[in-house]
C-alpha cells in the first residue's frame, strides 16, 4: 500500500523523517520498499504481510507509528450532519446469508451533485496512485485509504424497490460488474441485490447498472463486513482482485463499518451537497464477540529467552489497542496481563500472538543470542557418503555436474519415457514445454547437450544426479533417483606435444570404461546386448549389477539413435547412459562391507602373450572362460591386448592377442612350469573355441 | 671460481685479522664464495674449472690458505686458522662435483614453460550442489540431521499442517503448481512450494529433541526472470526441544551467517509473517557486494534478505501432537540458488540451470 507521509500527521504526531520511519517500521515488521517524493509529500510503499489488513488504511498505519513511540492515536472525529426525516423509511436491508456477510450498513443521501473533486482530494488520491473519478466515488476511496474500510455507493434510483438484499447468488445468475465483465455467479458467492437482481458482488465490485453517474442525484452508501474466506474463494473463482477484496479477504474491522459510513456521508455532503435521510440501516446479525487473551511474562521468557520489562510490554500493548490490565498471579516474579482484542486485529487470538506484538515493538535486536547445545549426533542423508564416492569418481573422470529443471516438454520426454511410465502432469503449467515432470533423466541430459552444442561447445562430458517421476498405476507419485551421463565430441584433443598429436573422438568404449569405473564401486556391472529404441541397436547395452542374483536391470548405455539425434539436430555422435541409483548405492554399500584385502605377492609375476586366431563371433568373454577352464590356479589376470583382422588372418576369423599373468606367493616359476601352463591353456582354447596360435 | 677472492693471497696480518673471531669470519666469507660458485655451475667444463680452482695442488684456494693464512700465523691465531681450514676442506671435498651435470641435448631443446601442460579433463560439482553441501556442513557441525522428502506433496503437508487452511490469505505467498491427478485419485497433489512440509513429516515420526535440515528442490509458479526460477533449491531447518528460545534461534542464525558469509557479516532480524512461525522474522545479512555500504544489489540498504524464519507456531505442534506448552523451537528456510548467486556475483539466476559448460567449469 502507498502511504502518504503528510496524511499520517492527521492521526499521530510524526517527528521522524520518512527515511527514519522506513528504518524503524521495517524493524517493527512493517516493510517499506521505497520512498517516493511527490507533490503531496513523501509516499512510502509499504509491503504489508497478509496478517495485517488493519494497516491498509492511513489511520491503522499511523497506529504502528504511534506504537513506536508508545503513544496512542488521536481520536477519530466525525461530524455527521443531522439526518432529514422522511415519512417512509428510505431503504431496508435483509441479510439472507449472515455466514458470508456479518454486517451491512446503508445510508441514503438525497440530492447530491456528482462532479469533479476538489484539488486537495484529487492530489491526495493521485499521490497514492488512485485516479480521481468523481466527488462521490472519490470520497468512498478516500475513506477506504483513510480508515481501511471499503465502501460502495449505488445510484439509489436504480435499486429496485430501493432496498437491499444480501444473499447467495442463484444458480445460473449473472451480473455485469463495473469493469464491464459479465460474471457467472455461483451459490458460493455473496451478492448484494435489490428487490429482483444482483447489483454488486459483495465485497469485491459493484455492478454496472447501479453505478453512480453524473446524472445520479440520490445515492445509497454501503459499508459492510464480509467473511474473509468467502471473499477469497470468490476472488479466486472469478480471477478478480480489488482493493476491497484484498481488505475484506484479509479480514476488515467489523466495528469500522458504521464510523466509516458516517465519515463518508459527512464528506459527501460537504463536497457534493445533498442531505442525509434518516433511517440509516445497520444490520449486524453477528456482532464480533469480545475476546480476552491472557499474557504471562513467564511465557515471554519461555519463548523469547529473555524478559521484556513489564512496563514496556504494557506500553506497547496499550499503544496497539490491546488495553492490557494486570491480573493477580501467585508468583512474585511473574506478571500477568488480561488483554482485549481490538476489533481491527482479528489476527490476534492467542498468547503467542501477543508475544509477537510485544517482541516486534520491543525490538528483536534487544533479545540475546546463544548457540543451543547439540542433542544428537549429526547425520547426513542416507547414502550420502556413497553419493560422494560416486560423484568424486565422475568428476575425476572429467564429467561436469549439471542440474536441470524437472519440468519438461511432454513431447520431448516421450521419446525417452520408460515403458508403462505414466507421467506426472501439471494442472496449471506456466507453459506447455514445462508441463510434466520428467520421466527420465535423459530428456534433461539431451537438453543440456543441445544447449551446449548450439553454442559451439562440442566436447562434453556431463552428468546429473537427480530424480525422475511417474505415477503408479494407482495414481501414487513415485520419485526415483537417477544417474544420467553423456559424452560427445573429442575424448582427446590434439596438442602441441609430439606424443599427443592425435585428436580422438569418444567411442562406445569410453562410455563403457567410465561406467565400469563407477561399477567398480558396486561390485561391477554386467553388460548385456540390447536397449531402448532411442539407442542405436548396434551400439546399445543393458546394465545389471554383476553381484546381483536377482538381476534387475539398472539401466542402459549406448550411442544415441541417429533418428533421435536428427530430430534434436545434434550433428555429432552422442553416447549416453541412464542408471537407477538406489540399487547401485545399496550394492556399493554391500560391496564396501564385504571388501577384504588380498596380500600383495612377494614375488613378481610372469606374463605370457597368446597370439590367437579365433572364429568370427568369438567373444573375449569366451576366450577368458576357456583360459580359466584350463584350471591353472596361478592365473591372476587375462587381458586383451590387440585385435586384428585381414592380412594373413583367413576370412571368417580374427586374431586376438591375449596376455595372461601368472603369480605364485611361494616360488618363482621354472621354464617347465610355464610351458606346462601355456600348453594347458592352448589346449583348452583349441578344444572349446577352435582357437589356434597365429603363425609367427 | 675464486678469481675475485683476493683475500686468500694475503696473510692474516695483512688482512688485519687479530682475533680468532675475525679469522672465523674470513673463513665464512670464503665459504660463501664457494657456495655461490658451486650453485651457478652446470656444464662439465665449468665443473672442472671449479674443482681446480679450489682443490688444485698449486694454486687452489685451499693451498693458498695453507700458504698465506695458516703457515705465517702467530700462535694466537694458528689454532683458529687450522680449524677453519680443516672444516673448509671437509666441506669442499664433501661436495659432489659434476653429479648435477646437465644433459646438453635437453638444454639445447629449449623448454617453453609458457606452453600449457597436458591437463586431464576434470569435472566439477554444480555450484548449487557445492552451496548445498557448504550449508549442510555448517549445520552438521551443530548436530543437525539431514533429511530428504518428496517433491510431489499433498496440500495437507504443504499447507494445512503448516497452519494454512484452504483460502488462507497467506497461501498467496506461494504460487503453486497443482498435479493433474487422474479421476478417482483420493487426494490432490501439489509440487511442494517449500521444503517446510518435512517439518511436519519429521515431527510426526519422532519426539523432541529435533534438529534437522532439509535440502531439496521446490517449485513456484512464477514466471522466470533474472531473479526467479520456477524450480529452485531450498534448505529448511527445524530445531524443537524443551528449552529452545528466540535467543537460540538468533544464535544459530548468526553462527550460520558468520560461517557462510564470513566473520564480518552481520545479521539483522526483521519481524515478518509466516503462518507456521510466530514470532516470525526475515533474516538480513550484511550485503556481500558492498559490505553494507549500499549498492544496487541491496537497493542501497546495505542488507540482503537471506531467509525467512521464526519460532514454530504452536498451531503447528497441534498437527503433530506435540505439547505446545512444553516444547518450543524455531524453523528457517533459505533459497540456496539465491545464496549462490549472491555469494559468487552472478547477476542472472537462470544461468544456474541452463547448464552451459562455460558456466559449469567455473566452479572447480
Ligand atoms: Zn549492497
Amino acid at each position: 500500500m502507498k502511504v502518504l507521509y503528510n496524511w499520517l500527521k492527521e492521526f499521530v504526531d510524526v517527528k521522524a523523517s520518512a527515511a527514519e520511519l522506513r528504518e524503524r517500521l521495517s524493524l517493527a515488521g512493517i516493510a517499506i520498499d521505497t520512498i517516493e517524493e511527490t507533490e503531496a509529500g513523501p509516499v512510502l510503499e509499504a509491503d504489508l504481510t497478509a496478517n495485517r489488513p488493519d494497516a491498509l488504511g492511513h489511520r491503522g498505519f499511523a497506529r504502528e507509528i504511534a506504537a513506536l513511540e508508545r503513544k496512542r492515536l488521536k481520536p477519530l472525529e466525525i461530524r455527521l450532519p443531522e439526518a432529514v426525516a422522511t415519512p417512509e423509511p428510505a431503504t431496508s436491508v435483509t441479510i439472507d446469508c449472515p455466514e458470508l456477510c456479518g454486517r451491512y450498513t446503508a445510508r441514503v443521501i438525497r440530492g447530491v451533485r456528482v462532479g469533479p473533486s476538489p484539488d486537495w482530494l484529487k492530489k491526495r488520491l493521485e499521490a497514492i496512485g488512485q485516479g480521481s473519478i468523481n466527488n462521490v466515488v472519490d470520497v468512498t476511496n478516500y475513506v477506504m485509504y483513510e480508515l481501511g474500510q471499503p465502501l460502495h455507493t449505488f445510484d439509489y434510483d436504480r435499486l429496485g424497490e430501493h432496498r437491499i438484499v444480501v444473499r447467495r447468488a442463484r444458480p445460473g445468475e449473472t451480473m455485469r460488474t463495473l469493469d464491464g465483465v459479465e460474471r457467472k455467479l455461483t451459490r458460493e458467492m455473496c451478492v448484494i441485490a435489490d428487490a429482483s437482481r444482483p447489483v454488486a458482488l459483495g465485497g469485491l465490485m459493484g455492478g454496472e447498472e447501479s453505478e453512480i453517474t453524473s446524472a445520479s442525484r440520490n445515492i445509497l452508501l454501503e459499508s459492510a463486513w464480509f467473511e474473509p474466506a468467502s471473499i477469497r474463494r470468490t476472488s479466486k473463482a472469478l480471477g478478480l482482485r480489488t482493493e476491497a477484496s484484498v481488505r475484506f479477504g484479509r479480514g476488515a474491522d467489523p466495528e469500522m463499518a458504521e464510523p466509516a459510513s458516517q465519515r463518508a456521508a459527512q464528506l459527501i455532503v460537504e463536497l457534493a451537497g445533498g442531505e442525509i435521510l434518516a433511517g440509516a440501516v445497520d444490520a449486524y446479525p453477528r456482532p464480533l464477540e469480545p475476546l480476552s487473551i491472557e499474557l504471562s511474562s513467564t511465557e515471554i521468557v519461555r519463548i523469547m529467552g529473555a524478559e521484556v520489562p513489564g512496563r514496556e510490554a504494557e506500553a506497547i500493548l496499550a499503544a496497539l489497542g490491546f488495553e492490557p490490565e494486570r491480573v493477580p498471579c501467585e508468583s512474585p516474579h511473574e506478571i500477568r496481563w488480561r488483554c482485549r482484542r481490538p476489533s481491527w486485529r482479528l489476527d490476534v487470538a492467542r498468547e503467542i500472538d501477543l508475544i509477537e506484538e510485544v517482541a516486534r515493538h520491543y525490538g528483536y535486536d534487544r533479545f540475546p543470542s546463544r548457540l543451543p547445545p547439540a542433542r544428537q549426533a549429526a547425520s547426513r542423508l542416507p547414502h550420502a557418503a556413497t553419493f560422494d564416492r560416486l560423484r568424486e569418481r565422475l568428476i575425476g573422470l572429467g564429467y561436469q555436474e549439471f542440474i536441470a529443471v524437472s519440468l519438461v516438454d511432454p513431447a520431448r520426454d516421450e521419446t525417452f519415457r520408460p515403458v508403462d511410465a505414466e507421467p506426472v502432469r501439471l494442472a496449471n503449467p506456466l507453459s506447455e514445454d514445462a508441463s510434466i515432470l520428467r520421466t527420465s533423466g535423459v530428456v534433461s541430459l539431451m537438453s543440456a547437450l543441445e544447449w551446449n552444442l548450439n553454442r559451439g561447445q562440442r566436447n562434453l562430458r556431463l552428468f546429473e544426479i537427480g530424480r525422475s517421476y511417474h505415477l503408479s498405476p494407482k495414481g501414487k507419485p513415485r520419485e526415483t533417483n537417477t544417474l544420467t551421463l553423456g559424452i560427445t565430441g573429442l575424448a582427446r584433443e590434439k596438442r602441441v606435444y609430439p606424443e599427443e598429436d592425435q585428436a580422438r573422438e569418444f567411442g562406445f568404449e569410453d562410455l563403457k570404461g567410465d561406467l565400469d569405473s563407477l561399477g567398480a564401486l558396486c561390485g561391477g556391472f554386467a553388460w548385456h546386448e540390447g536397449g531402448p529404441q532411442w539407442l542405436e541397436a548396434g551400439r546399445a547395452a543393458r546394465l545389471k549389477l554383476a553381484l546381483d542374483v536377482v538381476g534387475a536391470e539398472l539401466g542402459f548405455a549406448g550411442l544415441l539413435a541417429r533418428g533421435v539425434a536428427e530430430e534434436w539436430k545434434l550433428r555429432q555422435p552422442v553416447y549416453l547412459a541412464e542408471l537407477a541409483l538406489d540399487p547401485m548405492l545399496e550394492a556399493a554399500e554391500r560391496a564396501a562391507g564385504r571388501r577384504r584385502f588380498r596380500p600383495i605377492p612377494r614375488l613378481p609375476g610372469v606374463e605370457r602373450d597368446f597370439s590367437l586366431v579365433v572364429p568370427e563371433g568369438t567373444t573375449f568373454a569366451q576366450v577368458r572362460e576357456a583360459v580359466t577352464a584350463a584350471g591353472v590356479a596361478e592365473v591372476t589376470a587375462i587381458d586383451p591386448v590387440d585385435r586384428y583382422r585381414g592380412g594373413q588372418v583367413p576370412a571368417g576369423k580374427y586374431s586376438l592377442l591375449v596376455r595372461v599373468r601368472f603369480e605364485s606367493p611361494e616360488q618363482t616359476f621354472t621354464e617347465e612350469q610355464l610351458n606346462d601352463f601355456t600348453s594347458r591353456i592352448l589346449a583348452s582354447l583349441e578344444q572349446t573355441l577352435g582357437a589356434t596360435l597365429r603363425a609367427k | 671460481m675464486a678469481e675475485d677472492l683476493h683475500i686468500v693471497e694475503q696473510t692474516l696480518e695483512q688482512l688485519g685479522a687479530e682475533t680468532p673471531e675475525r679469522v672465523a669470519a674470513l673463513f665464512a666469507e670464503v665459504r660463501a664464495d664457494f657456495d655461490r660458485a658451486f650453485g651457478s655451475v652446470t656444464d662439465e667444463a665449468s665443473w672442472h674449472a671449479l674443482r681446480d680452482g679450489w682443490l688444485g695442488r698449486k694454486k687452489g684456494v685451499l693451498r693458498l690458505i695453507t700458504e698465506n693464512w695458516l703457515k705465517p700465523a702467530g700462535p694466537a691465531l694458528k689454532p683458529a686458522a687450522g680449524q677453519g681450514l680443516n672444516e673448509l676442506r671437509a666441506y669442499v671435498e664433501g661436495k659432489k662435483f659434476g653429479a648435477f651435470t646437465a644433459s646438453a641435448t635437453l638444454v639445447a631443446e629449449k623448454l617453453d614453460l609458457s606452453l600449457p601442460g597436458v591437463e586431464r579433463a576434470l569435472g566439477t560439482r554444480h555450484l548449487v550442489r557445492q552451496t548445498l553441501e557448504e550449508i549442510e556442513r555448517i549445520f552438521l557441525r551443530l548436530g543437525y540431521a539431514v533429511v530428504g522428502g518428496p517433491e510431489i506433496e499433498t496440500p495437507y503437508y504443504n499447507f494445512e499442517a503448516l497452519n494454512m487452511p484452504e483460502f488462507h490469505p497467506a497461501r498467496d505467498m506461494w504460487d503453486t503448481f497443482y498435479v493433474d491427478t487422474p479421476p478417482g485419485t483420493p487426494s490432490q497433489l501439489v509440487l511442494r512450494t517449500h521444503t517446510s512440509p518435512m517439518q511436519i513429516r519429521v515431527m510426526e515420526r519422532q519426539q523432541p529433541p529435533v534438529r534437522v535440515i532439509v535440502p531439496g528442490k521446490v517449485y513456484r509458479r512464477d514466471n522466470p526472470d533474472a531473479s526467479h526460477l520456477f524450480m529452485f533449491h531450498q534448505i529448511e531447518g527445524l530445531a524443537v526441544d524443551h528449552d529452545i528460545t528466540f535467543a537460540d534461534f538468533k544464535g544459530t542464525i548468526e553462527f550460520f551467517v558468520h560461517e557462510f558469509l564470513g566473520k564480518n557479516a552481520k545479521t539483522r532480524l526483521r519481524p515478518s509473517y509466516f503462518p507456521f512461525t510466530e514470532p516470525s522474522a526475515e533474516v538480513d545479512a550484511t550485503c556481500i557486494v558492498c559490505s553494507g555500504r549500499g549498492c544496487r544489489t541491496c537497493k542501497q540498504t546495505g542488507w540482503l534478505e537471506i531467509m525467512g524464519a521464526g519460532m514454530v507456531d504452536p498451531a503447528v505442534y497441534g498437527f503433530v501432537k506435540y505439547d505446545a506448552k512444553k516444547v518450543s523451537g524455531f524453523a528457517f528456510g533459505m533459497g540456496v540458488d539465491r545464496l549462490a548467486i549472491l555469494k559468487y556475483g552472478i547477476d542472472d539466476i537462470q544461468v544456474l540451470l541452463q547448464n552451459d559448460v562455460r558456466f559449469l567449469r567455473q566452479s572447480p
